[in-house]
């Protein structure tokens, strides 16, 4: 393998290229789903394919393919090359890419329990466990249960025109459950979903019973709720909200491809006050078997830490051997692609707001009125204007200190930089709850993201009744 | 393309021979050139070249399903033992009843363009150099981002029940963000064209819109926390009715987990509101013959006078049913599960002007682009109006800034109160603009 590909690259340099990388995968997945009692649908899959990746005079080409052979990987060369060159004229902010030292050797622990090596049958039978766990929590109210497995592993060899020459193994594993309850007048649902980039580890480590019951009944919890009040409120968001809010609404804001192409409000603002002092964020790829951790990213670089804010002053971007170049810093591993079949692009890892000093119940004493948001599996950023929505799936009104009323299935919207400055208080509780997948220029990727409890002033909340 | 077919038969055969009861196959090759451009300069161009092929096997109902991204024969035969093993592995499921019988799709012209076929990279490094020239001519200092792409592609469709099926396609595209920057005021649009046919393709203009529309944007302001009347425009129009008519899936009905579950043949929405399905429109962007199964297509009213007129059915959903097969089988690739999909959507015109609904509002909101779609299983909506305008005196007065919507699929399609009798023109593809009365508004105060 080494050779073809150190002839490829070589094939492209001799054509013309300033830079080249080549990976080639080869990977398979198996799905189960069991819904309504049923493991009715069990699937595979199998992917295998190379991308090439040439620089030629400041435009980039890109050619993938599905068979990853010396004729056809040769083709790729002439396709890409060729496609640069015929672009490479009209480029008015070339590419370039950062120097880093050429990176050799094997990627990736191996898992402690592969899942393919785990019987189908046992595979289906702890999918089954989590449904019946599900349908089995006031089985009158629940009205449709799917939970679903997945489980994938993969190899990948990456050289580059820089030296670069590795072998990436990769293995991931999810379970996941949706619960729709309705009582007849309404439906509500209720998600939950736990994926880290090991084996079938985090089955066994998974307590499937309580998965599948509390999913349900938050489902069924979600009946009773009222609808949400509209307006402006001081909320506190928990552990999924506070991952949700980093990673979408300041997360996308630092990947350094978004600042270089002005579609990030944090352009132009490193070393300024971007945050409340309370907050740091960090991303951290090296973090130990969560969604978003590995050990080189897709360009060949070394994982590292980042602290992208340090008491609310922006330190830094996430940055890929191009953005890094740009920016005249060190690449930072930052950069990977979704498939063979896609170019590696800027893209977070595990991003949190680290812990600070407060306790949950001290934040609450404190609050005469507002929300406690909670719950929450989806949300989106426009970077540019910085403006950020995330779903909050339960909402509970906050009356001297004390919960109250239950709302349920309502968004919160704001301007990133005005929410991070309003952040009031944030508690020492951080955990990581998001493991799932980020989608970005078309590309999904593994992530994780999370915080602990955090206080914010003066929020909007869509919600569908006058207060 | 008959080697596609060939292939798709044969893994047909081999899921068969693996114990099978049923099978299908589908398989796909297409090839992509693509053209990016990132702060307003050509960044990228690729060729992707994809094909594979995704096989379902079925034994007592439960469903094994494999792919691969390769059609070498014993890859193609792997896959289909794979699939019928998975199967015979799967629960049985008493609800599934047969794949579809092979019926001759109508005829759709104009899906396939040889010009387009014929097109070079070239070709669309000129397009997307003529929209940065375009948008800086507007305003030299936007920041674009987007690109344009042309695809070819053919796919096969073979069954056990003797469906053999094939055919070829061409599309289009060009999107772009423009960014505009006035100081610290950031304002933000896109636009975009598509099509199937060169001659239906306009990528002229495209980042100009784009551009004029984000200096509109500029000086975004709240609003107050009130009910108002909202005038969505044929986009924003376009993503609510999109979803509603998305969850009269009959297996989201079937499983109790859509909120439009016993509501067909109920009203749903303003008599004001009738949308049809016309998926045999010649050089539509979402036309085809049949559906992801190879059952024949059929224009039909999905909504009429504001009634759900039918739930979109696959060959499970409709034999579970006992009903008739509506043909909404879709696929998403070879990779994906069989699921629901809709073509090309027509929502019936009114008669006066968006201007002129909007010129009737003495105090409300436009939303342009995004949110309002509902949750699937509970109708809810809560969202954030990212591309809107504050409606005052009969006029777009600002772009908003911080402002959310709160309502229900239902509240919403009911209060349709008007129906513009201009629109927005994809090929094959029709919607105009909605006023809905009275809806919760939510701002920063």
């Amino acid at each position: 393998m080494q050779q073809l590909m150190e002839r490829i690259i070589q094939a492209a340099l001799d054509q013309g290229a300033d830079f080249a990388d080549l990976r080639i995968s080869n990977g398979a997945a198996t799905a189960i789903a069991v819904e309504d009692g049923r493991a009715d649908k069990i699937s595979s899959s199998r992917s295998r394919g190379a991308g090439l990746r040439v620089l030629v005079d400041g435009a980039w080409g890109f050619a993938p393919t599905n068979r990853p052979e010396e004729a056809e990987l040769l083709h790729c060369v002439e396709d890409a090359t060729a496609m640069a060159q015929a672009a490479s004229s009209h480029v008015t902010d070339p590419g370039m890419v950062a120097e880093v030292e050429p990176a050799h050797g094997e990627v990736g622990k191996p898992p402690r329990i592969r899942p393919d090596q785990v019987p189908l049958k046992d595979r289906v039978a702890r999918v089954f466990e989590l449904e019946r766990a599900a349908r089995s929590y006031q089985p009158n109210k629940i009205a449709n249960t799917v939970a679903s497995y997945a489980d994938g592993c993969g190899e990948m060899f990456l050289a580059n025109s820089l030296g670069t020459l590795l072998h990436y193994e990769s293995t991931g594993t999810s379970i996941g459950l949706s619960v729709v309850a309705t009582d007849g007048n309404t439906r509500q649902r209720s998600a939950d979903r736990k994926a880290n980039r090991t084996g079938y580890e985090l089955i066994e480590a998974t307590d499937i019973e309580t998965l599948g019951k509390q999913t349900a009944k938050k489902a069924v919890d979600l009946l009773s709720a009222q609808r949400a009040p509209a307006g402006t409120f001081d909320v506190i968001i928990d552990h999924r909200i506070c991952g949700l809010l980093v990673h979408e609404a300041f997360g996308h804001n630092s990947e350094a491809d978004a600042v270089w192409s002005g579609n990030s409000i944090l352009a132009g603002k490193l070393g300024e006050q971007v945050a409340a002092e309370e907050v740091t964020i960090t991303d951290d790829p090296t973090l130990p078997d969560l969604n978003g951790s590995f050990d080189y990213d897709h360009e060949g670089v070394p994982a590292q830490r980042h602290v992208i804010v340090k008491n609310g002053i922006l330190k830094g971007y996430l940055h890929s051997l191009e953005t890094a170049a740009r920016f005249g810093v060190p690449p930072n591993g930052s950069a990977r692609a979704d498939g063979h079949q896609s170019v590696p692009i800027v893209r977070m890892s595990n991003t949190a707001i680290e812990p600070g000093k407060w306790t949950l119940a001290e934040m609450m004493a404190e609050m005469d009125e507002g929300l406690y948001l909670s719950g929450g599996g989806w949300g989106y950023v426009f970077t540019a204007q910085g403006q950020f929505t995330c779903n909050v799936e339960h909402a509970y009104r906050i009356k001297n200190g004390k919960l109250g009323t239950h709302y349920r299935n309502v968004c919160i919207s704001g301007r990133t930089l005005e929410t991070l400055q309003k952040v009031t208080a944030v508690a020492d509780d951080l955990e990581f709850e998001l493991g799932g997948t980020c989608g970005k220029n078309g590309q999904g990727m593994a992530v994780d993201a999370g915080g602990p409890h955090v206080r914010i002033s003066q929020v909007v909340v869509g919600g569908q009744e006058t207060q | 393309m008959s080697e596609l077919l060939d292939i798709a038969q044969k893994a047909v055969k081999a899921a068969m021979a693996a114990g099978a009861d049923f099978a299908d196959a589908y398989c796909l090759e297409m090839r992509e050139v693509g053209v990016g451009v990132e702060n307003s300069s050509l960044r990228e161009t690729e060729v992707v070249r994809d094909y594979g092929i995704g096989v379902r096997a079925f034994h007592d109902g439960g469903v094994g399903r494999a792919s691969t991204q390769s059609l070498q024969p014993e890859d193609v035969v792997e896959c289909a033992r794979s699939a019928a093993a998975l199967a015979k592995a799967a629960d049985p499921d008493p609800d599934f009843v047969t794949l579809p019988d092979p019926a001759e799709p109508p005829p759709v012209d104009d899906l396939f363009d040889d010009t387009v076929a014929g097109l070079e990279v070239e070709q669309v490094v000129e397009w997307c150099t003529q929209a940065i020239e375009e948008a800086r001519a507007i305003e030299p200092g936007v920041r674009l981002e987007g690109g344009a792409s042309l695809t070819v592609g053919s796919s096969a469709i073979a069954s056990s029940t003797g469906i053999g099926l094939q055919r070829s396609g061409t599309s289009l595209g060009i999107s772009f963000q423009a960014v505009v920057v006035d100081g610290e005021d950031v304002g933000v649009y896109f636009e975009y064209d598509a099509a199937r046919l060169l001659n239906d393709f306009v990528p002229t203009g495209v980042a100009a819109k784009a551009t004029q529309q984000a200096r509109r944007y500029l000086g975004g302001r709240t609003v107050k926390t009130k009910r108002l009347p909202l005038v969505l425009g044929p986009l924003a129009a376009s993503g609510l009715l999109f979803s509603c008519v998305s969850a009269a899936a009959a297996e989201n009905i079937q499983r109790n987990r859509s909120f439009l579950a016993g509501k067909e043949g109920q009203p749903i929405a303003s008599e004001l509101l009738t949308i049809t399905e016309a998926p045999l429109v010649a050089g539509g962007l979402s036309s085809s013959a049949y559906d992801g199964e190879g059952v024949p297509k059929v224009e039909r009213r999905l909504i009429k006078d504001g009634v759900l007129t039918t739930y979109l059915h696959n060959s499970y959903t409709a034999n579970k049913a006992g009903v008739a097969n509506t043909a909404h089988a879709g696929r998403q690739g070879y990779r994906g599960a069989v699921g629901v999909t809709t073509s090309n959507l027509q929502v019936a015109l009114g008669t006066r002007t968006e201007a002129e609904l909007i010129s009737e509002i003495d105090e409300g909101l436009y939303i342009a682009y995004g949110g309002l779609q509902p949750d699937g299983a509970s109708g809810d909506i809560s969202a954030t109006v990212d591309f809107g305008f504050k409606i005052e005196k009969g006029e777009l007065a600002y772009p908003v800034a911080t402002t959310m919507v709160g309502s229900d699929a239902f509240e919403v399609l009911g209060k349709i109160d008007a129906v513009s009798s201009d629109y927005r023109e994809e090929p094959g593809i029709i919607v105009p603009s909605l006023r809905i009365r009275d809806i919760q508004v939510a701002s920063q105060e």
